[in-house]
Order: structure tokens, then C-alpha cells, then sequence
């Protein structure tokens, strides 16, 4: 291989200086990243960070020498292992990609090839790069790499389809494929995204490990700061196509300098400190078409003066190894001292006594129906016997990986799919098994709102339209008075009423959820179900919205029967909360309660797996070892057992786990006693409720 | 400080339909002017046609173009020239009226069965297949039978024959977009409010499926004439002495050799029109197509 760098060891590996990039949209050049200028050390991990559309991918894609179609490098150079990428053909591209450079794509689903078995994709990336001299010799290595990332019998798995394996083992494969021709370089655009937290903490465990042992440099693309923290040595921070902050991790974390960085990580919901006070708010939303021309920040940034908005900010070194794009960078740690005082922070509204919503014993089935054969169908039970209350004014959380069937529960409750057995009772009386067969009354009092603001809108009707259904359809609202229902719908939401003739692709992802959640408000309802509401939202953005979910349960007493994976979340909104595993509750009980020991094993797994900005982020060895949801429900008793870490015996297999209460409205469901529950949880590296609760971004 | 209102962006409203007619191919344009003309004609030509173009004995019969007889003169002795201009109007109304009939009919049957699925979407679209499955012509001629010789000839039995052949191809087209629709979540949620399936039809699918559906009505308008002029001439459409194109070439068609332009003008006025529609449809499918790409 080349070397053209006079001596490789001093060389960084990566240095990029000057990065300008636009997109042609429309009839225009629009700049995604400006002036990005930074280096990458042999063997270091670099994250880059910052809300969505800042240019983070596209900057991170172009140290593959990538460019979008429809894009162009306007000006500054990538300079990889001594050589320009942005001057490269695209025949000398090709021998550095996948070779010295590889990538690991956010979606594995897609990133593999549905037809082909895993060992031929993994041969493949490899004889397309002329690693290994024959066939033998490359098999063998497919071999050692599906070991590298931790997956069990290589030689088996290499025979498999990518649909035969989890999420989390195809991101595996992804990361072997990646690894196969030993990059110097790797990629990484948000390979844990769409994974669960406990596969998420493996996954990073795994190129944690990785790195320790084949030495390759990262650069790790996310939006997660939790994640940032557990496997980068340095993080730089980017709005609108600049870097505005480059430091070390701990450092970064423990000391930010730009307001961007302060906004962001005060945004961040903390299972150790839910409800720590905010000193900095990042209020607005990044306008890309409407940038000053000085620091792109300033419109949003509570310190800006008016030389902000002119003169243009580059980084500045404000310590060792530490840089900042700001001029006001001297004085914000004072002037964030003397705003603590301007704290954010709505406090929960009590609930009431009397309860809302009664779910008992409820199970739910899909029929998976045979081809051809209409007689005999096969039942998958989703959920089974789960039991809880919600009531007024309360919200009641449930928590769980994916499959846990959560979100199946709260589509019965809307009275979309019909359990097979239980009750439900609402505001005393038996709640009809489906929508068509409930009172309009009721139809109204429940209302939905859903994960995905793109597709719970319809992209061909204005706002005012999808505002006003409700009102036209439970209310009889027409001209006048529907148009006054839709205003006071969107100053509920906090929305400007100017947005009620625009069409949903006019707005951004925050705004959309907030029209969603107008059509629900419109309805005047009771009980508002929030199917992961949040998930698809930047961090800052989640946090504005979980203020408004508690001012409206506040102002109007409506309860939420809340879903979520995200843990943090969870704990800054509910009262209650009920954690899911495999269609079964295991632990319900307020969110003070199920966040603190004893825990149920599940539980605390769960919470050990979440990625947090401060701290150590030990990953635990229970989820270390953890095999991983299995896809059909195992024959045991209790439906944890087969990953339960603190599995008592048989007796988890063959004998129902009895219900302990620990106080009156918390019990979880376990063979273990209680005390020893404790125990054991002590004993274990958590985190949770080991820190300090005055943890923000120190000043 | 509470939530901060998120101000209003700085829209960049491009109009919708200038960033249509950007993305609307040069070729189509060109059609949608050949269109216009043939729209004109149809409105006009009676205002300015140079006979009547059912009088007999304007001229000797078979007589060759001339500047009295633009496209010479039929077997009776009828102008060309007008008999073409007035068929324009039977013709483009026959056609595009039908076509839209079918559209709407085989539109909303295709999404309300797609929507409400289960036996009525089976048996709907086993029907529809069985009809499909029946050759376009032969299942034309069927129809017109089973009418009877009294209703033949009459321009509804022809809308009815077209949309009769036409609606089952929309149906499915517009039930295979209301398959994909209705799992998006704006349907649920529309359901869990308990919207009956006409105003789910109505106000969700039909706005999401319009573009499909506006290409498939251009599509099958395209063909319509061909159809229809097919059946007239096989005498089975439009009877004499209608000028319809069709008919006027299965008239004229002994004296291909002898006047030519007899068959020609019509076969040329049809021919004309049927490529421009198709290429206004295939301009419009690519402009929409492209914005759909991006409003998923």
C-alpha cells in the first residue's frame, strides 16, 4: 500500500480542512457544511454530534470520499492517509473505500443484501477489494470475523439469510463487513439508532472492544450524546455545517463552552437527575434558509449581541486539546451562573383519586393465517393477562423493547384491534372492544397520537383541515366557530395560527408532532394515548415537547397512557409506570419506585443499558452477556427466564412468578425475594441514583 | 420561562404549480398545445366548418382534395374536411367523458375496497379480474349485444361500454394505492376517531391517490378513441351518418386506393390525437411523479 506521508505515526490519519459542501435543491446552491475543518489521529474515535439536518452525515460521508448526488465540494480538501479524497477519480476511490475507509450504514436491514447468504456478502466485500489470495483462505476469514463480532457458531451463521437474524446480530454483520478488509478508517452513521437499548449497549460494547483490539480510527455519527460519551475520545459539536465545538469527551461533557453545546446537553433527559433544572433552553429551530452572517447560532442563542450576528466565528483553542467557535466564550459560564434562578421546569400536576381507565387481564392475539388453508390458524399471543389502571390526570408509562407489545396494547385500548380476553372499563363503564361499536362520546374522550408526525399527517390536506376534523366530527363545527376551535387548538400547542394554511411538508418534524398532537387537543379528550410520540424528534425538540404534554395535563387534566423505549424519558413525564416484557407486566409501580431498587432483573437490565452523558457508563455484565429477545415466547413459566442474569433455577421455568409487594402500588413479579432483589442491585456497577442530582453542565 | 412559541419559518412558498409546469418535458407541452387545438375545433368547428357534414352531393363523388374540398369528398358526396372537424366533437366528448366516468366509478369502488379489505375486497376484485381476463373488444361486443339492437348505436350504451371495460383496470390501480394508504398512520388515526369508510375515502385516500388516478384517467383517455373508433369500425359503434372517425374509415375503406385521404384523415386525426394525450399524461405522470418523491 501507499504511503506518500513522510512519517505515518505524526500524520494524523484524517485531516479535513475547510470542508465546504452544498446541495442543489430546486433552482439553488444550498450550503449543508461550511469551513469544517478538523483532523482525525491513527486509532482515535471522533463523534460527531448535533441536531438533525446539521450536516453531520454529510460531512462524515465524505471522508469515504462520498458525495451525494446532486452535490459538489465547493472548496477545502479530505486528506486521507496523505491524499486529497476530494481529487480522487472515482477508479482510485474504489480502492480506497471499503479498504482503508469503510462504512457502517444507520439501517442493517437494508444494508444487506435480502438474497444472498451472510458468508457470500462478507467473500464478497472482500474479493472486491482482493483481500485473501484464494476462496479457502477467504472463507476462513468470514469465519474469524462473524467471532470478531461476537456471534455464536460461525460456520452456521455464514449460512444464513439476513432476515433469519435480529437487528442487533445484522448490525453485527454490518460491522464484520465493515471490519473485513481491516479499514483504518470506519464510518459510522448512526448504526444504533433503530435498535433496542440493551442491544444498543452490546453493540457498543462491541467496537469498544473492537477498537481495543484491531486499533482502527471511528468516527461515530449520532444524535445521542449518551452514546457519544461510551465510545469517542473526542466529540465535535455542529449546527448549520460548522463545528462550533471540538474538545475530549469527559472534558465536553463536564465543561461545554459553546451555548449550542450547553443547550444541547441540558437537553438531555437523565435517568439520575429527571428533574434537574435547565439553565440553558434551546429555543427555536435551525432555519437553513435564514442564516446571519456571522455566527449561525446567534438566532437562537440567548447571549448573542449584535457583532454576533456580523462577524463570522471560527474555532478558537480555549484549553488543551479544546476548541470553540464563539467570541462570547469568556462570558457565557458567567452569564449561565446568573440565570439558574430562570428555571424551566413544569412540575407534574397531581392526580386525581378516581380512575380513568381499567385494563384487566387483557390478551391479545395476531392470527397468523395459513396460505391456502383457511381451517386452521395460528395464534401468536402479543400480549398476556396484563392488568393496570390509569387515572385521571395521570400518565401511566408503559416501558419495554420492541416486541414487548406495547404499542398492541395501546392500539386495543384505541379500540383498533380486538383483545381475545380481559376488560376494559372506562370512567366506570365496560369500554367497547372496537371503535365502531363505541358511543362517539367515548370516541372523542380517547384520543391517538402517533410515533411518526410524517405519516400520522396527512400530506394533502392543510393544517386546518386536520385540525378541524375533530372539531366537524364531534362537535358540529362549522365556518366561524370551527376556525376559532383550530386557532385555540394551535396556541394550546404553542403554534403560531398563521401555520393553519400550510401543508404538513411545510413544517418540521417538532412542529408536525405538535399539529398531531392539536388534532388530538381539538377533540377535547380525557385520555390522550402517546405511542413513542417523542422517538422520532431531536432531543431539544423532545424536551419542548414533554414541557407542553405536562402544561396541557396541567391546564386541561388530561391523562396519557404514554409509550416509550427511551427510559429517560419516561421518568421525566410519568407518574406510573409498568415495565413490559414479552406481552407480560413485570414491574409496575411510580416512576420513583421502578427506577430505584429493588428491581426486577428486567428492569434492571433496562436501565443499565442506557447510554448517559456523565458518568462511567459501565455497561454491566448482565447485559454484556445478554442473548438477546428471542422471537417466539419460550415455554418457561416466566417469560424472562431464558435471559434473566440472576436466574434462580428451574423453578423460573416451570412455576408462574408470584406478585410481591413492596408498597402499595409497586410489585414486580419474581421468584427472587425482595431483599435479595436489592442485594443484588447494589452489588451490580448502576449507575442510576449513584450520582449526585446537581450534575448539569457545570459553569 | 415556559415553552417558547416556535416562530414561524421563513417559508420559501414556491408555488405548486410553477414547480409543475419547471418539470413538465418539452414534448408534452407541445401535445398540450395539439390538445388545445383539438379541444378548439371540437368547440368551434361548427361555427366555421365549410359544410354541412351530412349534406350529400357537395361534390362529385371520390373527388380528390381541392380548395372547395380541403380532403376531398366521400362516396355520397360529404366533405371530408367537415365530417373530420365534426367528429372531433363525438369523438373527444365520447372519450373523455367516459373515461372520466370510469375513473371516478372504478376510483372509488378500487379504494373503498382496498380500505375496508377482508370478503368484499376478495370478491370485488375476483369479479374485476374475471372481467380483465375477457379481451377488450370481445367483452365490448358482449355488452353491446346483451343492450340490444335498440339501444345500439346510442352514445350512453358507448359511455356505458367503455366504462364497463375501463373502471375494472382503475379499480385495481386505485386499490392497490389504497392497500399501501392505509396502513400509513394518518389512517389510523382517522380510524380510531371513527370516520365511516365514505369520509375516509373521501378525505384521506382520494387527495393521496388523485395523482395515480389523474394519470390512469390520461392513460385510459388515450385509448378511448381507439376503442371507440374501433367498435364503430366494426359497425357496432356510432351508426351512420355519424362522421366518427371510425366509421368514416370502415365506410371509406373500399376506396382506399382510389381517395385515399377519405380513410387517411380521419386515421390521422385519430392517431394525432391519441399520441398527444398519451404524451400529456406522460408529462403529467413525471412532473407529479418527481414532487411525490418528495412528499412521501
Amino acid at each position: 500500500m501507499q504511503r506518500l506521508s513522510p512519517s505515518p505515526e505524526q500524520e494524523p490519519l484524517v485531516r479535513v480542512e475547510g470542508l465546504t459542501i452544498d446541495f442543489w435543491s430546486n433552482d439553488r446552491w444550498n450550503n449543508v457544511v461550511n469551513d469544517a475543518s478538523f483532523s482525525l489521529a491513527r486509532g482515535e474515535a471522533l463523534g460527531l454530534v448535533g441536531e438533525s439536518g446539521c450536516g453531520k452525515t454529510t460531512t462524515a460521508l465524505s471522508l469515504l470520499g462520498f458525495q451525494r448526488p446532486g452535490s459538489r465540494i465547493r472548496s477545502g480538501s479530505i486528506h486521507f492517509g496523505g491524499r486529497d479524497l476530494a481529487r480522487l477519480s472515482r477508479r482510485e476511490l474504489q480502492k480506497v473505500r471499503g479498504r482503508r475507509v469503510s462504512l457502517v450504514p444507520q439501517n442493517p436491514t437494508t444494508a444487506l443484501s435480502p438474497g444472498l447468504r451472510i458468508g457470500d456478502q462478507l467473500v464478497e466485500a472482500m474479493s472486491v477489494h482482493g483481500v485473501g489470495s484464494s476462496g479457502g483462505e477467504r472463507r476462513r476469514r468470514v469465519r474469524e470475523l462473524i467471532a470478531h463480532v461476537r456471534l455464536p457458531d460461525p460456520e452456521r451463521t455464514a449460512q444464513k439469510y439476513p432476515h433469519q437474524l435480529s437487528g442487533g446480530q445484522q448490525q453485527r454483520i454490518v460491522i464484520a463487513m465493515a471490519l473485513a478488509c481491516e479499514p483504518e478508517l470506519i464510518v459510522l452513521d448512526e448504526p444504533t439508532t433503530g435498535l433496542d437499548v440493551t442491544t444498543q449497549a452490546q453493540i457498543l460494547d462491541l467496537l469498544r472492544r473492537l477498537r481495543a483490539e484491531l486499533g482502527m480510527a471511528m468516527v461515530y455519527v449520532t444524535h445521542n450524546l449518551g452514546v457519544v460519551a461510551a465510545v469517542c475520545d473526542r466529540v465535535g459539536v455542529m449546527y448549520a455545517g460548522e463545528l462550533v465545538e471540538d474538545a475530549p469527551v469527559r472534558e465536553l461533557f463536564s465543561h461545554p463552552r459553546h451555548p449550542y453545546t450547553r443547550g444541547l446537553i441540558a437537553a438531555v433527559p437523565s435517568i439520575a437527575a429527571p428533574h434537574r433544572s435547565r439553565d440553558i433552553v434551546l429555543r427555536g429551530l435551525l432555519k437553513r434558509n435564514d442564516l446571519p452572517k456571522g455566527c449561525r447560532f446567534a438566532p437562537r442563542c440567548d447571549f448573542a449581541e449584535g457583532a454576533c450576528f456580523e462577524e463570522r466565528q471560527v474555532l478558537q483553542p480555549v484549553g488543551e486539546a479544546h476548541e470553540v467557535a464563539c467570541r462570547r466564550v469568556d462570558d457565557v459560564g458567567r452569564l449561565t451562573a446568573e440565570r439558574i434562578s430562570a428555571s424551566s421546569y413544569v412540575p407534574l400536576a397531581a392526580a386525581a383519586d378516581d380512575s380513568l381507565l381499567d385494563v384487566a387481564d387483557l390478551s391479545i392475539t395476531y392470527d397468523r393465517r395459513r396460505r391456502f388453508a383457511l381451517a386452521s390458524r395460528e395464534r401468536l399471543v402479543i400480549v398476556r393477562d396484563v392488568t393496570f389502571d390509569l387515572r385521571a390526570r395521570e400518565t401511566f408509562s408503559l416501558v419495554g423493547e420492541s416486541g414487548s407489545g406495547k404499542s398492541t396494547i395501546v392500539r386495543t385500548v384505541g379500540g383498533l384491534l380486538r383483545p381475545l380476553s380481559g376488560r376494559l372499563t372506562f370512567e366506570g363503564r365496560d369500554l367497547a372492544a372496537t371503535v365502531e361499536s363505541r358511543t362517539k362520546e367515548v370516541r372523542r374522550e380517547i384520543q391517538l397520537v402517533l410515533q411518526n408526525p410524517d405519516a400520522s399527517l396527512n400530506p394533502r390536506q392543510r393544517v386546518h383541515q386536520i385540525v378541524g376534523r375533530p372539531l366537524e366530527l364531534f362537535f358540529g363545527l362549522h365556518g366561524k366557530d370551527r376556525r376559532a376551535g383550530v386557532e385555540k387548538a394551535l396556541e394550546d400547542v404553542q403554534l403560531d395560527t398563521a401555520f393553519a394554511s400550510r401543508y404538513p411538508d411545510e413544517l418540521s418534524g417538532g412542529e408536525r408532532q405538535r399539529i398531531a398532537i392539536a388534532r388530538a387537543l381539538a377533540a377535547k379528550p380525557r385520555l390522550m394515548l402517546c405511542d413513542e410520540i417523542l422517538s422520532a424528534l431531536d432531543v431539544s425538540v423532545q424536551t419542548s415537547i414533554v414541557e407542553l404534554l405536562r402544561e396541557l395535563q396541567a391546564e386541561q387534566g388530561i391523562a396519557y397512557l404514554f409509550i416509550s423505549h427511551d427510559l429517560a424519558v419516561v421518568r421525566s413525564l410519568s407518574h406510573r409506570v409498568g415495565v413490559l416484557y414479552l406481552g407480560e407486566l413485570c414491574e409496575v409501580g411510580t416512576a420513583e419506585e421502578v427506577y430505584a431498587p429493588p428491581y426486577h432483573p428486567y428492569t434492571h437490565m433496562l436501565l443499565s443499558a442506557v447510554p448517559e452523558i456523565d458518568g462511567e457508563s459501565v455497561i454491566s455484565p448482565a447485559v454484556h452477556s445478554d442473548p438477546g429477545v428471542s422471537s417466539s415466547r419460550p415455554a418457561s413459566a416466566c417469560p424472562f427466564a431464558d435471559r434473566c442474569p440472576w436466574k434462580v433455577g428451574p423453578i423460573c421455568d416451570e412455576v408462574d412468578p408470584p406478585w410481591q409487594a413492596r408498597s402499595d402500588g409497586h410489585m414486580l413479579r419474581c421468584h427472587i425475594p425482595l431483599d435479595e432483589l436489592s442485594r443484588r442491585a447494589a452489588e451490580s456497577t448502576v449507575r442510576v441514583g449513584s450520582l449526585s442530582a446537581g450534575d448539569g453542565p457545570a459553569a | 420561562m415556559s415553552v417558547t412559541a416556535v416562530d414561524l419559518p421563513v417559508a420559501v412558498r414556491r408555488s405548486r404549480l410553477r414547480r409543475f409546469l419547471r418539470r413538465f418535458p418539452m414534448s408534452a407541452r407541445l401535445a398540450a398545445l395539439l390538445l388545445l387545438a383539438y379541444i378548439l375545433i371540437a368547440l368551434t368547428g361548427p361555427l366555421w366548418a365549410p359544410y354541412d357534414p351530412f349534406q350529400a352531393g357537395t361534390g362529385l363523388p371520390y373527388s380528390g382534395a381541392s380548395s372547395s374540398h380541403l380532403f376531398g369528398t366521400d362516396i355520397l358526396g360529404r366533405d371530408v374536411f367537415s365530417r373530420v372537424v365534426y367528429g372531433t366533437r363525438d369523438v373527444l366528448y365520447l372519450a373523455l367523458m367516459s373515461t372520466f366516468v370510469a375513473t371516478v366509478i372504478g376510483g372509488l369502488i378500487g379504494l373503498a375496497s382496498g380500505l375496508v379489505g377482508g370478503w368484499v375486497d376478495e370478491l370485488l376484485m375476483r369479479l374485476f379480474e374475471t372481467i380483465i381476463s375477457i379481451p377488450l373488444l370481445v367483452l365490448a361486443l358482449l355488452a353491446i349485444a346483451a343492450a340490444g339492437p335498440k339501444a345500439s348505436g346510442s352514445a350512453l350504451l358507448l359511455m356505458g361500454v367503455v366504462v364497463l371495460v375501463y373502471a375494472p383496470r382503475i379499480a385495481r390501480m386505485a386499490r392497490s394505492v389504497a392497500v399501501d394508504l392505509v396502513t400509513r398512520d394518518f389512517v389510523t388515526v382517522a380510524r380510531a376517531r371513527g370516520e365511516s369508510v365514505r369520509s375516509i375515502v373521501w378525505r384521506e385516500l382520494t387527495p393521496n391517490a388523485a395523482g395515480v388516478l389523474l394519470v390512469e384517467f390520461g392513460v385510459r383517455a388515450g385509448y378511448a378513441p381507439i376503442l371507440i373508433s374501433s367498435l364503430g369500425f366494426l359497425g357496432f359503434g356510432a351508426r351512420p351518418p355519424s362522421p366518427e372517425w371510425g366509421l368514416m374509415i370502415s365506410e371509406n375503406r373500399a376506396a382506399l386506393v382510389t381517395a385515399p385521404l377519405t380513410v387517411l384523415a380521419p386515421s390521422a386525426a385519430l392517431a394525432v390525437l391519441v399520441i398527444s394525450l398519451n404524451l400529456v399524461t406522460d408529462g403529467i405522470a413525471r412532473a407529479l411523479g418527481r414532487s411525490a418523491e418528495r412528499t412521501p
